[in-house]
């Protein structure tokens, strides 16, 4: 992307006025689109991202600049742009370029670039078809696939030079089922770091039908009554409540401020003491894996909590200067347009030892979450929210009625201490995380879980 | 390579290609942004990005290709990579560009230059002291940022179409973190307009009031409640709920609003406008992203909706004029639908709390990505506000939803108040007043 001597010379450039640390970011991305509605190819979007973003330290300042070219000129201007914001004269010189391989634990089999449209449209139509021919009900579905060759390159002023190469593969399917003046909606999501192999781990014609089958679902249900109930919560993007419930307040870019509920908290106890979580990186080929962060640092299994005991933050570089704690591999950023900072990989909560039914059958009355959407949280109050898509009563125990979505919310580390049974099959699911430094790729889990009490937000 | 040449570049390359019918959409953004934590300059950044986004038409069939890459293989490529996606699209429904014609508003010359660095930073560290002097009990944790921006927005098509608008503003953002005992609060104050008309102690006392203010919040009972929703509130909601007025998801069966031009879709009392030039927007476009010079309109007038938002191929298959509301999310997107500055028109009522008597004052909703559905129109959102009692403001209240169906809300406004706001410049409204809402608190 950039050769060795633009390389020193944007290092060397950049830490002329005083700066102790300096690191070059380049990207070359390409990014498809295919959407597919009413059945026929509507728009497919192609993009190529190409850019550098450079980041100098002075202590725990941060100065940063972006460009959208990899042109040796407009390097080395980004360089020097950035350099321009401190006063001062060089402290490190000479820096010494070691590239190093950190080897790729994500291998790929087929590049979506090198596949035809077609290909992907003909996945793509088989699951659209199958999702409208589910039930008369269904009016529409919505299908797209996309795919992702993100390439990254970090130089740093400590002279290391790292490379990856991530390609990306996702299918997003969105059923609407009509009745009566009255529209619900059904989804699937399944991704990959993987390339169109990703087709072989899902048949098209069964996601298709699970999208429907939840819209359909959905159409004919009522809705759960106002109020805070135990809820049992669903496998696989079920773990999107410890990802806002706790996991970004374990990030560094709020932990490090101050700006965290469990700021300050290392080694005690902030969960009940059923939650063991873990943010991977490293889960061969999973959505949200990484080789390398955006800093170069390796990927890291990191288990954030224990049997309830807080033992690590996600942390990156720049916070952990402030913290006087070493990087994590969590460091993330969206693109060279946004700087980066401490994020989650593949985040989810281990295994306990509770049986589905038992979990289910303590129940007297309440929810039984199947299939939740996003939801989002403010790390400072602890106050959190997410969306159930897919919802039914529990009553004496038994699965019983569906309930239309509703939002869960509360406050983290309450809800956190609430989870008190855990289910023993973990399943992980993917999703698209938001934050300063963009949107990323990242896998919730956890297995069936029941939280004791939550406010439902129902009618 | 400038977009200039490289714009050049692509036209020499359309032609050797035989593409007739092409379009180029670029975007630039200059940015300078610093952030401020305890008294000190904690990041200091600036950016300079820019795109371009290629449309051609093959036989009615719209092929796209986008690229930061600015050069004369580049150019090749990226047209190469359009025609192929053009010819994988199979709907029916013909695209087709832009011709001349059209008289375009002219924007007031924003010659103003931008700021130096230093003196955004002395107006982030004036606004942090300030947040520090307000209260005591403001804490570490606090921060402030401040940004400017420049943008550039130009569309050049083979029919000879070549448009520029540019725009250039400033962002200050208060954000308060207030420590009680062992809770925190946070509350905070944006501000979208220019460095001159920014007053750092008025950001700083509303960003630490509006911490300050939620101190002690409680929890709600579940059950009915007249919800008043503040006007950023309300605006957060119609901005979430705006592609309802997109011909292009209502003609596809994804708005409930499809075909319901000419009927009451709300109150009598709402109207709601877009209008892309409007006079306090800081980003004020004459064209829209197929190059169709934009107008305002209002969407819903008295009630009645009176159009739905249209590009050129949605009003072809309607059988009506665009309205001029072909959006580019960004210079890699595909043309969509999208309002511009997009408000309901504020009522004379002062304050709405005393004709609410008892209720809730929602002040904020949250998670609306997820909890807020504009197929169904379906939401159950995070809240926090205040108890309204006996008229007026009381107690505050945090942790608990609202929950209905954003189709049914806009039939039940009762009343509107006076204050019209927006939300990042785009999504405006006055605050509302609303009975019977679901709310789940404890």
């Amino acid at each position: 992307m950039l050769s060795r001597e633009v390389l020193k010379e944007a290092l060397g450039r950049a830490l002329a006025t005083g700066a102790d640390y300096a690191e070059v970011f380049a990207e070359h991305t390409r990014n498809k689109n295919i959407n597919i509605i009413s059945g026929k190819t509507d728009k497919i979007g192609d993009a190529v991202i190409s850019g550098v973003g450079i980041r100098i330290f002075k202590g725990t300042r941060c100065v940063s600049g972006s460009a959208s070219s990899l042109s040796p000129e407009a390097v080395l201007s980004c360089a020097s742009r950035v350099a321009d914001a401190l006063t001062g004269s060089a402290q490190i010189q000479n820096i010494v370029l070691r590239e190093r391989l950190f080897g790729d634990i994500h291998p790929i089999r087929i590049v979506p670039a090198d596949v035809a449209n077609a290909d992907k449209i003909d996945y793509l139509r088989q699951a659209c078809e199958a999702a409208k021919d589910y039930s008369d009900e269904i009016t529409q579905v919505d299908g797209d696939f996309i795919e992702v060759d993100h390439r990254i390159l970090i130089a740093t002023s400590e002279g290391l030079l790292a490379q990856d190469r991530q390609i990306r593969s996702r299918v997003t399917l969105s059923s609407v089922a009509s009745k009566n003046g009255e529209n619900q909606t059904g989804s699937v999501t399944p991704g990959a770091r993987k390339g169109l192999e990703l087709f072989e781990d899902f048949d098209p014609v069964e996601l298709g039908r699970e999208a429907s089958a939840q819209a359909v679902t959905m159409l004919h249900a009522g809705y759960i009554k106002a109020g805070t109930v135990p809820v049992a919560i669903e496998n696989g993007f079920g773990g999107v409540i410890f990802h806002e419930a706790c996991g970004h307040s374990l990030e560094a870019s709020c932990v490090a401020l101050g700006q965290s509920q469990f700021a300050g908290k290392l080694g005690e106890r902030i969960a009940n003491e059923k939650v063991t979580a873990i943010d991977d990186g490293t889960i061969p080929n999973s959505w949200g894996s990484i080789n390398i962060d955006d800093e170069g640092t390796p990927a890291r299994r990191n288990v954030l909590i224990e049997n309830g005991i807080l033992k690590t933050y996600m942390i990156d570089k720049l916070n952990g200067r402030r913290m006087g704690m070493a990087s994590t591999g969590n460091c993330r950023r969206q693109s060279y347009q946004f700087e980066p900072t401490s994020r989650m990989t593949n985040t989810y909560i281990a295994a306990g030892e509770d049986r589905d039914e038992d979990i289910i059958a303590s129940i007297e009355y309440g929810l039984y979450a199947k299939s939740m959407g996003g939801g989002s949280v403010n790390p400072i109050t602890g106050q959190f929210n997410f969306a159930v898509r897919e919802g039914y009563l529990i009553k004496n125990g038994k699965i019983c009625e569906p309930v239309r979505g509703a939002s869960l919310i509360g406050k983290g580390s309450d809800v956190i201490m609430n989870i008190d049974m855990v289910g023993r099959n973990v399943a992980r699911a993917q999703g698209m995380c938001g934050a300063s430094s963009g949107s990323i790729p990242t896998d919730v889990g956890q297995p069936l879980i029941r939280v004791s009490s939550i406010t439902v937000g129902g009618r | 390579m400038e977009y200039k040449e490289f714009k050049e570049a692509v036209i020499r390359a359309a032609k050797e290609r035989q593409i007739a019918e092409y379009e180029l959409y670029y975007e630039e953004s200059e940015a300078t942004s610093v952030e401020i934590y305890r008294e000190e300059v904690k990041g200091y950044g600036t950016e300079d990005n820019m795109g371009v986004g290629f449309r051609c038409i093959v036989d009615g069939r719209a092929g796209y290709a986008s690229t930061e890459n600015l050069t004369e293989e580049e150019a090749k490529s990226l047209i190469d990579r359009a025609f192929e996606n053009a010819l994988s699209i199979e709907s029916e429904e013909k695209s087709f560009l832009h011709e001349k014609g059209d008289t375009y508003a002219v924007l007031q010359d924003t010659e103003e230059t931008a700021p130096a660095g230093t003196t955004l930073i002395d107006l982030a560290l004036e606004v942090q002291k300030e947040m520090y002097q307000a209260d005591k009990r403001v804490c570490d944790g606090t921060q402030v940022q401040v940004a400017h921006s420049s943008e550039r927005y130009a569309l050049y098509n083979s029919n000879g179409l070549d448009l520029e608008d540019r725009a250039a503003y400033e962002v200050c953002f208060g954000m308060a973190l207030v420590a009680d005992g062992e809770e925190m609060y946070d509350g905070s104050k944006f501000k979208l307009g220019y460095l001159k008309d920014f007053d750092s102690k008025v950001v700083a006392a509303e960003a630490v009031e509006d911490a300050v203010s939620t101190i002690g919040a409680g929890s709600v009972a579940s059950g009915k409640y007249t919800v008043v929703f503040s006007n950023k509130a309300m605006a957060t909601l119609l901005q979430t709920y705006s592609p309802i007025f997109s011909a292009e998801r209502a003609q596809k069966g994804m708005s409930l609003l499809a075909g319901k031009e000419g009927e009451k879709i709300a109150a009598d009392i709402v109207t709601i406008v877009d209008d892309p030039m409007y006079k306090d927007s800081v980003v004020r476009r004459t064209f829209d992203g197929e190059g169709v010079a934009t107008y305002a309109k209002n969407v819903v007038e008295r009630g009645v909706l009176t159009t739905l938002l249209h590009n050129l191929k949605t009003a072809a298959n309607a059988g009506v004029k665009t309205t001029g509301n072909a959006s580019r999310a960004s210079y890699a997107s595909v043309v969509g639908v999208s309002p511009f500055t997009f408000y309901i028109q504020p009522g004379e009522e002062p304050d709405l709390l005393p004709s609410a008597g008892e209720g809730i004052y929602v002040t904020e909703v949250t998670g609306l990505h997820a909890g807020a559905n504009p197929v169904s129109g379906d939401f159950s959102l995070s809240s926090k506000g205040f108890l309204i009692a006996d008229g007026k403001k009381g107690a505050p209240v945090k942790n608990f939803t609202v929950s209905g169906n954003f189709f049914a809300l806009l039939k039940d406004i009762e009343k509107i108040g006076a204050d019209l706001e927006f939300i990042r410049g785009k999504c405006g409204s006055p605050s509302v007043l609303v009975r019977d809402l679901a709310v789940a608190g404890e």
